[in-house]
């Protein structure tokens, strides 16, 4: 009964119904499931497939936005739940797109895929002044992900990693970075710890970087 | 005989329209018009308009050998009475389409004399190219007689073409015409890149400049020769272009262009002295260069608003300048708007596997009917890669024969299918190699598939932000230009399965090749076109699409196949 419930839910995440997905998260806590059971047991399962599906090309970004949108959904149900039973998310991201820079579908996408990767994430959106991120790192924020879409933007990268410097946070946080103009050799030459291609691989890039094992059931929990 | 320049996986009959007419008796020939090429034949009433145009020497796409399937052949009846329209144009065409005069060509016979409009999507390459700088638009203006004596310059300084265009000032008639890549091209392919490149080398912007003037130059030197003029006798020069290229030219600075909130440096029109820019005219000659709209459209879409007509129109209508940046204009109620899309350079054929910018060899039409795949190259040249429209039809047809569905997934099991390198996605061969020397397998890959996806996505959403933005439903619009080389050699029909463009009937839809080069000798010789620019401008209504909420969730619903 539990695990076809947790099938069910799975299910649905994987094929994005957005509009099924709360009353079979609801129907799995009726059961007595608990947050923490349907997050590790049908949750992030879902979104690792969902993750490998989009990286061998069998979907693309709106079946993968369709699934985001489902672990959202399951998410905001159970998140007073994780507070009450002590669950804490597994890291502090701060996401956002450089100075100069509007371009977002593609942060946005990163963000629910790591929210679905049991991550706290605080998007600062679009246009962002470095010192905002040094604020969210200060927040409390461990992994910095930087976003550009331009070639005449991507050169507002090195601002904020000279920021989180000149704030003396720099070795606390891991920065990665993602946008079409940008790729590893980039992500070497300013300094980043990390770059990753698409949302799904930053997932795998931000638990690498924090010591994380990649296989959702090892997953550490830290504040 | 099916033509020889298509690549043939089976047999294909002679055209068929014709053998199952009634026997027709002795009946008078007729005269066919091919218009806007001024080609004519006189033909036996028998034959299919399809060969009476091989007669006019007009060239036809045909890839189903004239059975009625492939619907390449598209013609729109003028003038004259054709035959009833067969099931095969039954099938594909609406009946408002039928009411104005669209017919395949392949499929009706001549009961009159005729007079057939073959819109450039149907032609052959050459014969389109030919059109791009030529082209009266149907029921456009043509240039009107001026006040002035002395010759005229235009130029359309595009990112990958430069267009020119000597005019007699006195009658209006174009004397030459000119084309050219624009050199800035090794900078930059495209206009954020060239702009980059001034950001990183000191003299970037010298060399930018430098290599649009000697563009000017070389083209000016064509354009005398080729019309027997003197550089002396140009009193007038005009210049349109996208902002960008406008200020390189200018010398204007260009970084604020590469970052939000993508600010022109200055956006209204100029009139200078030809040194000004660098041209070697005489020093009383005047260059005009017109207003710009936004960071992202410049003076060329305000040239195409004026030569299309949408700057004064009563209906609702929309033109659209499809490259690897997109400029659309909606037109409604007397108000106009104006966005930009960032479509990417696959309509270009970069990011695609074997994708090559047009030319000869470069696959142009795809038909797949009975898991067999046709294709038409441009020139005839073997295959050697696919560009842009060959693209948008290859997609098309692999969405009707079902391998593909409407996320862009493909049935494992469809015939030409197979596994992609390194086990990634899969392949479908269009044209597979044979013993002939220089013969290449062409395979469109998933992730070319996608590249279309989010290339027609972000078109397709501009289009629709503005029609909210307007008030109007996307049906109301009444006419859709399509400019610019690439909307020349587009399949319309295949545009709309796809969704790049609104499931509008064919007839609403209208090809009107380099109407910014149209546009920009107007404004030499029309005081009329000159007090409209200032008129456009006013009225525009930029849309930001970056900040737009409904942009990102269009942009995304619009991926669908």
């Amino acid at each position: 009964m539990d695990a076809k419930q947790l099938e069910i839910i799975r299910e649905s995440v994987i094929l994005g119904r957005v509009s099924e997905i709360g009353q079979a998260v609801q129907a799995a806590l009726d059961l007595g499931l608990g947050a923490e059971e349907i997050l590790q047991g049908a949750l992030l399962p879902a979104m690792d497939e969902v993750g490998r599906r989009f990286e061998c090309e069998q979907i693309f970004v709106p079946e993968m936005m369709a699934s985001a949108k489902a672990m959202q959904t399951s998410l905001k149900l159970l998140r007073p739940l994780f507070a009450q039973s002590g669950v804490e998310p597994v890291a502090k991201v701060v996401l956002g797109t450089v100075q100069g820079d509007m371009h977002d579908i593609g942060k946005n996408l990163v963000g629910l895929m790591l929210e679905g990767g049991g991550f706290q994430v605080q998007d600062l959106g679009t246009n962002v002044h470095p010192g905002r991120f040094v604020q969210a790192v200060q927040g409390g924020a461990v992994i910095v992900g930087l976003s550009a879409l331009l070639t005449t933007t991507m050169t507002n990268m090195p601002a904020v990693l000279r920021a989180l410097e000149a704030a003396g946070v720099r070795e606390r946080v891991k920065v990665i970075i993602g946008g079409a103009p940008v790729n590893q050799a980039y992500a070497d030459e300013i300094g980043a710890d990390g770059y990753a291609p698409d949302a799904s691989r930053a997932v795998g890039l931000a638990r690498a970087l924090l010591g994380m094992s990649s296989a959702v059931t090892g997953l550490p929990l830290q504040g | 005989m099916p033509s020889p320049r298509v690549t043939w996986q089976s047999i294909a009959g002679e055209s068929k329209g014709a053998a199952n007419r009634p026997h027709m008796g002795e009946m008078p020939k007729v005269r066919v018009d091919f218009e806007p090429l001024d080609r004519w034949a006189v033909v036996e009433p028998r034959i299919t308009l399809l060969d009476a145009a091989r007669a006019a020497g007009v060239g036809l796409v045909s890839l189903c050998g004239g059975v009625g399937s492939c619907e390449s052949c598209e013609v729109q009846l003028v003038q004259g009475h054709v035959s009833p329209p067969s099931a095969a144009e039954r099938s594909t065409f609406s009946e408002s389409d039928l009411a104005q005069g669209w017919r395949l060509a392949c499929q009706a016979t001549p009961m009159s004399d005729l007079r057939l409009w073959a819109p450039p999507s149907s032609l052959e390459h050459s014969q389109r190219l030919q059109l791009e700088s030529d082209l009266p638009l149907a029921g456009s203006p043509s240039l009107i007689r001026g006040q002035k004596t002395g010759l005229g310059l235009a130029v359309d300084l595009g990112t990958s073409k430069l267009a020119g265009y000597l005019v007699d000032l006195e009658s209006g008639e174009t004397l030459a015409t000119a084309g050219a890549m624009n050199p800035q091209a090794r900078f930059g392919e495209d206009v954020i890149s060239r702009i980059a490149h001034v950001g990183r080398q000191p003299n970037g912007a010298r060399e930018l400049r430098e290599a649009a003037t000697l563009a000017l130059e070389d083209i000016l030197d064509e354009l005398c020769t080729a019309a027997g003029a003197e550089r002396s006798q140009i009193v007038e020069a005009v210049i349109v272009g996208n902002t960008a290229m406008h200020h390189l030219l200018l010398g204007l600075p260009v970084s604020q262009l590469g970052a939000a909130p993508f600010m022109p440096a200055a956006a209204q029109a100029m009139d200078l002295s030809p040194e000004q820019i660098g041209l070697r005219l005489e020093p009383g000659a005047r260059v005009h260069l017109p207003p710009l709209l936004a960071g992202f459209v410049g003076s060329d879409h305000v040239a195409m608003l004026l030569a299309t007509g949408l700057w004064k129109t009563k209906q609702t209508a929309a033109a659209i300048d499809i490259g690897t940046n997109t400029e659309i204009t909606l037109a409604h109620g007397g108000r106009l708007l104006s966005c930009s899309c960032a479509s990417g350079p696959a309509l270009e054929g970069a990011h695609i596997r074997h994708g090559m910018r047009a030319g000869p060899g470069a696959i142009e039409r795809v038909w797949i009917e009975r898991g067999v795949v046709a294709v038409h190259t441009i020139a005839g040249a073997p295959a050697a890669g696919i560009c842009g429209s060959g693209l948008v039809d290859a997609v098309a047809e692999m969405r009707a024969a079902g391998i593909l569905d409407a996320r862009g997934a493909a049935d494992p099991r469809a015939p030409g299918l197979r596994s992609g390198k390194d086990g990634h996605g899969w392949e479908f061969v269009l044209v597979a190699a044979t013993d002939d020397p220089g013969s290449r397998e062409i395979v469109l890959t998933a992730s070319d598939i996608r590249q279309l996806q989010l290339a027609k996505a972000a078109i397709r959403a501009g289009l629709q932000v503005l029609a909210q933005e307007a008030g109007v439903q996307e049906e109301m619009i009444e006419q859709v230009d399509v400019a610019g080389a690439f909307g020349s050699y587009l399949n319309i029909r295949s545009a709309v399965r796809l969704g790049m463009l609104p499931p509008l009937a064919r007839g609403r839809f209208r090809q009107v090749g380099n109407a910014a080069g149209l546009g920009a000798r107007q404004l030499l010789t029309g005081a009329e076109q000159r007090a409209a620019e200032e008129e456009i401008v006013r009225r525009m209504q930029y849309v930001e699409l970056a900040t737009h909420p409904e942009f990102a969730p269009a942009f995304v619903q619009a991926m669908q196949l």
